[in-house]
């Protein structure tokens, strides 16, 4: 696992940061701190400050959706399902899916709170990153 | 009752079949309002008396979110369901559901939720997790069980501890009887508490709760828990420990103390090795133990449970092996 992280971190330095998470630019957030972004992608937060926040996930194992997983979550796949098992005892359901980068933005775009990851190069002016790995 | 929870089985197990994007272990997502999943457990035990094979838990459960502020739990579930005495040859169970859970949450903010209803007591790790399936030995340790009301038909504020990292508080209370005083461990009228849960890390966190309560015997008692836990993809190493005072109708005070440490490797993702050693001492009842435990844990997939234990007593007669299968939908 460390190995992993530390490549991906490696990768991101050395060659720029890949994907950016976005958010909407009427959203009352400008930054969000890789252990924010965890705890919301793991529902334990809902809200920064007084915005609510709607996380976004890619369905299936697209490699964006894994290098977020295990450069910003920090948690592998196998430990990710345990949790969510755990979760879903608990009534608690995992972040709603999207089924591509395109959709994504244009959620983020229209839904106020929403976040998202999306490669580095659709982040333009129509959204504001908040967090890049 | 039986019947219409039957019906909900049978409906869970339907949907299951038609759904597209279903994944064991994470329920049926019908729509924002409404998911639905339950779970099995069966459990065979060998001890010195007798050889027993027992269909224990059999739940259905549905939640959802009303709106985004308020959402909902409902989980009804039959224990023993099915028991046979395979020394004796003798049979029973019940087959009537009870109120496990059945709660509104209303988020006010991170820092600030409102729980009502019937929930599950939010003390230590295991009465967090109390089903077979989520465990990662057949039993639990007896202070999970024996010392404290495992569920609460109350309120609990909880949340975020503003102005802190990852530090959660629950402010827990009951003033009247059980929603469903069949199954409840110690049935009660009055319980309250406090609990509070610390983050250290990704590895580990740390917590501990105090809390009294009144039994219907009127039997006043007071406890103070601890708990610390490392986590990583191959170690899990655990420990709690309780004492309660209890104040038996106004003649004596007595007092229970109860912990254990248990380490768990997991050499796979699904192959687990798995130690514990408890300590249990209850002076009113003069039930002390000394108890080992070996157990090993198979996971096929997550949701799928399948594990075997033998438990080493300090009370010999009650060394015992179980194994158990269980699953969550």
């Amino acid at each position: 696992m460390k190995t992993i992280i530390l490549f991906f971190i490696f990768v991101s330095t050395v060659f720029g940061a890949q994907y950016s998470i976005i958010i909407s630019k009427k959203a009352a957030v400008s930054a969000l701190s890789a252990d924010q972004i965890r705890d919301i992608y793991l529902q334990k937060r809902h809200s920064v400050g007084d915005q609510k926040i709607i996380p976004l996930n890619l369905v299936g194992q697209d490699p964006s959706r894994i290098a977020f997983e295990n450069a910003v979550i920090g948690m592998g796949r196998d430990r990710l399902n345990a949790y969510w098992v755990k979760q879903h005892f608990q009534g608690n359901s995992p972040p709603i899916t999207q089924p591509s980068h395109e959709s994504i933005k244009a959620f983020v775009q229209n839904v106020e709170g929403s976040i998202g990851y999306v490669p580095s190069s659709m982040a333009d002016a129509s959204v504001k990153v908040i967090y890049e790995f | 009752m039986y019947l219409r929870l039957l019906s909900l089985f049978s409906l869970l197990l339907l949907s299951i079949g038609h759904a597209d994007d279903y994944e064991l272990g994470h329920g049926v997502h019908v729509n924002d309002y409404l998911n639905v999943g339950g779970y099995f457990s069966s459990e065979f035990e060998s001890n010195s008396q007798s050889d027993t094979f027992t269909l224990d838990d059999v739940a259905v459960m549905a939640y959802g979110d009303i709106n985004p502020m308020f959402s909902y739990l409902a989980e009804f579930e039959a224990v023993g369901f099915y028991h046979r005495n395979l020394t004796d040859g003798t049979e029973d169970g019940s087959q009537k559901f009870h109120a496990e859970r059945f709660y509104g949450d209303l988020w006010m903010s991170d820092d600030f939720n409102i729980r009502f209803g019937k929930m599950i007591t939010p003390i230590g790790y295991w009465n967090m997790e109390p089903i077979n399936v989520l465990r990662d030995t057949t039993s639990s340790p007896l202070y999970s069980m024996l010392l404290f009301p495992k569920f609460l038909t109350g309120i609990d504020i909880n949340g975020y501890v503003p102005k802190t990292e990852g530090m959660r508080y629950h402010l827990f209370g009951q003033n009247n009887r059980d929603l469903d005083e069949e199954y409840i461990n110690i049935p009660n009228t009055h319980f309250f508490g406090f609990s509070l849960e610390k983050e250290l890390s990704m590895e580990w966190n740390t917590g501990g709760s105090v809390g009294e309560y009144i039994t219907k015997t009127n039997q006043r008692t007071r406890f103070i828990e601890a708990n610390l836990k490392y986590d990583d993809t191959q170690w899990q190493i655990m420990t709690e420990a309780l004492i309660a005072k209890s104040d038996y109708n106004d003649i004596q005070d007595d007092y229970a103390l109860a912990g254990y440490a248990q380490a768990m490797y997991r050499y796979t993702p699904e192959h687990a090795l798995i130690g514990r050693y408890e300590y249990y001492n209850d002076h009113h009842t003069e039930y002390k133990d000394n108890i080992a435990i070996l157990g090993y844990s198979y996971r096929p997939l997550y949701p799928i449970s399948i594990k075997g234990e033998y438990q080493w007593h300090s009370q010999h007669d009650e060394n015992r092996a179980l194994f158990s299968l269980s699953v969550l939908f």
